[in-house]
């Protein structure tokens, strides 16, 4: 599981018959960058911290664009949240309110802090 | 399993129904093995009860799902374990054959060299 941040959606002229009104978004999965003081994730915040790399994943939970969410990935999960007659990988299992980080926790040990 | 240390939490009221009442931490991975790859963080259901800053043992894929006590849940990684100590041969990092890749600045809080 990942977490990422709604960049946009996707519609196709012909779309899979099983995809139904289901929507696929790109996301971008979030980066984390080490610094001082806490990362405070939330809809709607501007935040550049991004990774490079793009996901299209499935949304059955109504996610909108600029939200973060969080992506889970593989065939077991796919067939557990909306079945087996889809050919995706990537789902969106939840729409994240906030989201905490500790940059400082992202460097140093806490033994070479000290 | 990746052994990484936990760094924050995610909060989400708009979820798959199988995700509630868990607890959602971010675990960022010490090292890795393979994929060579850097893997940034990875979202791990917390079984635990581990504290931020804590390092921990996350178990991916279908068994992450049995940890979670739910295999019909989305769950891609658990916190299994809580970790206390960590061991490491000094002759396995410099050996250039060993498929194993150890940050410079992100390291174990616990970690211990042995020759």
């Amino acid at each position: 599981m990942r977490l990422g941040r709604v960049v946009g959606a996707v519609w196709g002229g012909k779309e899979a018959a099983s995809l139904g009104q289901r929507k696929l978004l790109q996301v971008q999965p979030v980066k984390l960058l080490p610094g001082t003081g806490a990362k405070v994730v939330e809809a709607g915040a501007e935040d550049q911290e991004l990774s490079g790399g793009l996901v299209v994943a499935l949304d059955m939970l109504g996610a909108g664009i600029g939200e973060y969410v969080l992506i889970a990935h593989g065939s077991r999960v796919r067939d557990l949240t909306i079945g087996p007659d889809l050919p995706t990988k990537d789902v969106v299992i939840a729409i994240v309110d906030s989201c905490h980080v500790d940059r400082e926790l992202l460097t140093v040990t806490p033994q070479e802090a000290a | 399993m990746i052994l990484g240390r936990l760094i924050g939490t995610v909060w989400a009221t708009r979820k798959n129904p199988r995700l509630e009442n868990r607890k959602l931490a971010i675990v960022r991975p010490y090292f890795w093995y393979n994929p060579s790859h850097d893997i940034e963080h990875v979202v791990a259901v917390d079984q635990v009860g581990a504290e931020i800053g804590q390092d921990v043992l996350v178990c991916v894929g279908q068994p992450g799902r049995w940890v979670a006590g739910d295999y019909r849940s989305p769950i891609e990684a658990s916190i299994m374990a809580i970790v206390d100590r960590v061991e490491i041969a000094q002759r396995a990092c410099e050996d250039a054959t060993v498929p194993f890749v150890l940050r410079q600045d992100f390291r174990p809080a616990t970690l211990e060299w042995t020759p």
